[in-house]
């Protein structure tokens, strides 16, 4: 077990002037589950085959302990992997997949066969460990491929995308096993998921990349409730956070067909960037239904219901986009209203995020 | 055997009422009678020679002596296997296939492992390895027999004198090796592209967790590349046995099966009865028992195609 350090890693593929990984800057706990997630391509799987040594780091450098691993090939690093695919050798029993890493290892028999009957019974693998890959179903092909990677005793557990090959009711037990195993071993483990959920229930800490650029590495929670930027905020919630430009007059944010004040810290920072206009965000959940003096007007345009909640998708009166709904909000789903009505919405105050329509940037705090 | 479905004429009808898919029997059969041809020919062909070879095995018949056709039940089976020419061939048949399957077999993997790495020209090189298969065999035997094999002014000498080896008059000292040497280039490129095949049917992220589980080159080549290939060695080694026990071509062009009865193999043995002693009876019967042995292999050969397709499905 050991921290694990990237130094200005950067990844540039051949042929390709833009970086794949643009100088990530991340440090990991020893025992931490640290997750990267984002959209297809934002250079996360990249991120995690570096560590591995399946991609050369072109600058920068990554430490695993104290050991710069920059340049090492994949077998002497100590980290186990979990792939996507799972990768299990397909002419070898379960307990021979297990056992390969310890028999390159060159480690004693009685120890390799230990270690095998052992993680066989905390993944409930013991009554297959004869039958071939070929003869399992998806979610035990999962447990062999975490089994590989325990059996090491690695400094590290790398995952790529472990539960995308998995049906979604799987998905969501395997989910909380994988949680719950890394905090029994207490092993640091990386692991790359474009599945927000699997991010924000799994991990101690969630880097967000996009376009190979780290947009923010925190906890779950305050990945959630402070945004660093207007990506992070559309990216980590579901529905997506409500992002929209507005014209600021006179310390009034123009939303609909009301005036909303903002706050003195937001004018400020406005000011200070010279800027008339804001990006504002809010989530469904920080929308209420409200009486028809307060608040702005909005016509229903989709009623989503879900059972435990309803969604609402409306247009903003006053904004002329007709077919995209403007904001989404979170309803009581015992009354909701009908599509085509006309329903008044409020923002909780304190529950807005603004943004820098130029940079991005988070402005408030 | 699953009905092909009904198309339905009118274009693109979206809508389409659902119809009975279930075709009646004067449908199908009025279906397959086109095929009726085909399907004669092919029996006409085929399986016509093989039952009158079948039938020509249990009777004595030679083409020099007029004598009547007489049924002899087993006699010309027990004289071919009583042979000792026969078994020279057969003999010479099992040699002269092992050796050289076993050695394109061996270059092949090697070759394709090579093949499998990106490098500058990588295409022409696979096209060059592949040449030797598209060459008409008895265009190939006469090459190796005149340009490579020729004590005088053959290539393989003259190589061997840069290093003050030789002269060796291939053909009548070393007969089977020259035949084999000769197969193997001829035969090598097409076990390197079933082997090619294999590996690139390999899933790069094995590889890769071999790698991360600390397996080095040899090893992973070993222990993962190797199972891996297996089917398609074991496929290249049946399929490459079927055709080369038929060498003709070769032994008939470069050793007409001598010096003495060295390469002499069952094909060129056959010929040799047909048409030099013109015992039909005889060669009927070796030919009947070359068939049966082929199938045999055969069989093993369809086994193996079957469970490649079920293995990693």
């Amino acid at each position: 077990m050991a921290t694990i350090t990237y130094e200005a890693a950067t990844r540039f593929y051949p042929g390709s002037e833009r970086p794949a990984v643009d100088g990530l800057e991340i440090s990991i706990e020893d025992g931490e589950f640290l997750v990267l997630v984002g959209p297809s391509g934002c250079g996360k799987s990249t991120s995690l085959r570096m560590l591995a040594g399946l991609e050369d780091v072109d600058e920068g450098a990554i430490r695993i302990g104290d050991r710069d691993v920059t340049t090492l090939a994949p077998g002497r690093r100590d980290v186990a992997m979990v792939f996507q695919s799972y990768a299990l050798y397909p002419h070898m029993n379960v307990a021979e997949n297990m056992a390969f890493a310890l028999e390159m290892a060159k480690m004693p028999k009685q120890e390799r066969r230990r270690r095998v009957r052992e993680a066989a019974r905390i993944l409930d693998l013991e009554p297959f460990l004869d039958r071939k890959p070929k003869s399992l179903s998806g979610g035990q092909r999962q447990r062999v491929a975490m089994g590989r990677a325990i059996v090491r005793e690695p400094q590290a557990f790398l995952m790529d995308e472990p539960l995308s090959n998995l049906d979604a009711k799987l998905r969501v037990s395997t989910r909380s096993q994988i949680a719950a195993l890394q905090k029994r071993l207490g092993v640091t483990t990386v692991y790359v998921t474009h599945d927000q959920v699997e991010a924000m229930t799994m991990g101690d800490r969630v880097a967000v990349l996009n376009e190979g650029v780290l947009q923010q590495c925190d906890s779950p929670r305050a990945l959630y409730q402070r945004p660093a930027n207007a990506f992070v905020a559309g990216f980590i919630g579901s529905p997506a956070m409500n992002i929209r430009e507005f014209a600021v007059h006179d310390g009034h944010a123009r939303i609909g067909d009301r005036d909303v004040e903002v706050s003195d810290e937001l004018r400020a920072a406005l000011a200070d960037e010279g800027l008339d206009r804001v990006l504002l965000g809010f989530r469904p959940e920080s929308v209420d239904l409200v009486g028809p003096s307060e608040g702005f007007t909005a016509s229903v345009q989709l009623v989503e219901e879900l059972g435990a909640d309803a969604y609402l998708y409306c247009s903003i009166a006053g904004t002329d986009h007709a077919g995209d709904p403007d904001i989404v909000t979170r309803i009581d789903p015992a009354r909701p209203p009908r599509v085509g009505e006309t329903v008044h919405l409020r923002v909780r105050a304190g529950h807005e995020h603004a943004f820098s329509p130029v940079t991005g940037e988070r402005l408030s705090s | 055997m699953s009905a092909p479905p009904v198309v339905d004429g009118r274009a693109g009808g979206a809508a389409a009422p659902a119809r009975s898919t279930t075709p009646t029997a004067v449908e199908r059969l009025k279906r397959r009678i086109p095929l009726l041809p085909a399907l004669v020919l092919t029996i006409v062909l085929t399986q016509v020679p093989l039952l009158g070879t079948v039938y020509y095995s249990f009777h004595s018949r030679n083409l020099l002596r007029g004598d009547a056709i007489e049924f002899v039940w087993f006699a010309n089976y027990a004289d071919i296997l009583g042979d000792e020419h026969f078994r020279t061939a057969v003999l010479n048949t099992v040699v002269l296939t092992a050796s050289t399957v076993t050695l394109s077999i061996a270059l092949g993997v090697a070759l394709a492992v090579l093949l499998d790495k990106a490098f500058l020209g990588r295409s022409v090189v696979r096209t060059l390895l592949i040449t030797p298969f598209l060459v008409m065999p008895a265009v190939a035997a006469l090459l190796w027999k005149h340009a490579m094999f020729d004590p005088v002014y053959g290539l393989l000498n003259w190589f061997l004198s840069l290093v003050g080896v030789g002269p060796i008059d291939w053909i009548s000292e070393l007969p089977m090796f020259s035949i084999v040497l000769m197969m193997t280039w001829q035969w090598t490129p097409f076990m390197m592209l079933i082997v090619l095949a294999g590996l690139q049917s390999q899933s790069p992220e094995v590889l890769e967790a071999a790698k991360v589980d600390g397996a080095r080159a040899f090893a992973t080549f070993r222990r993962i590349t190797l199972p891996h290939l297996r089917r398609f060695i074991e496929l290249g080694i049946l399929l490459g046995s079927i055709f080369i026990v038929q060498t003709f071509d070769a032994i008939f062009l470069i050793t007409q099966g001598g010096p003495g009865q060295a390469t002499m193999n069952l094909p060129y043995f056959i010929y040799q009865r047909t048409f030099r002693a013109f015992e039909v009876g005889e060669s009927a019967a070796a030919g009947v028992i070359v068939v049966a042995g082929t199938i045999v292999i055969a069989i093993f050969a369809l086994r193996v195609i079957l469970n490649l397709f079920r293995e990693e499905g």
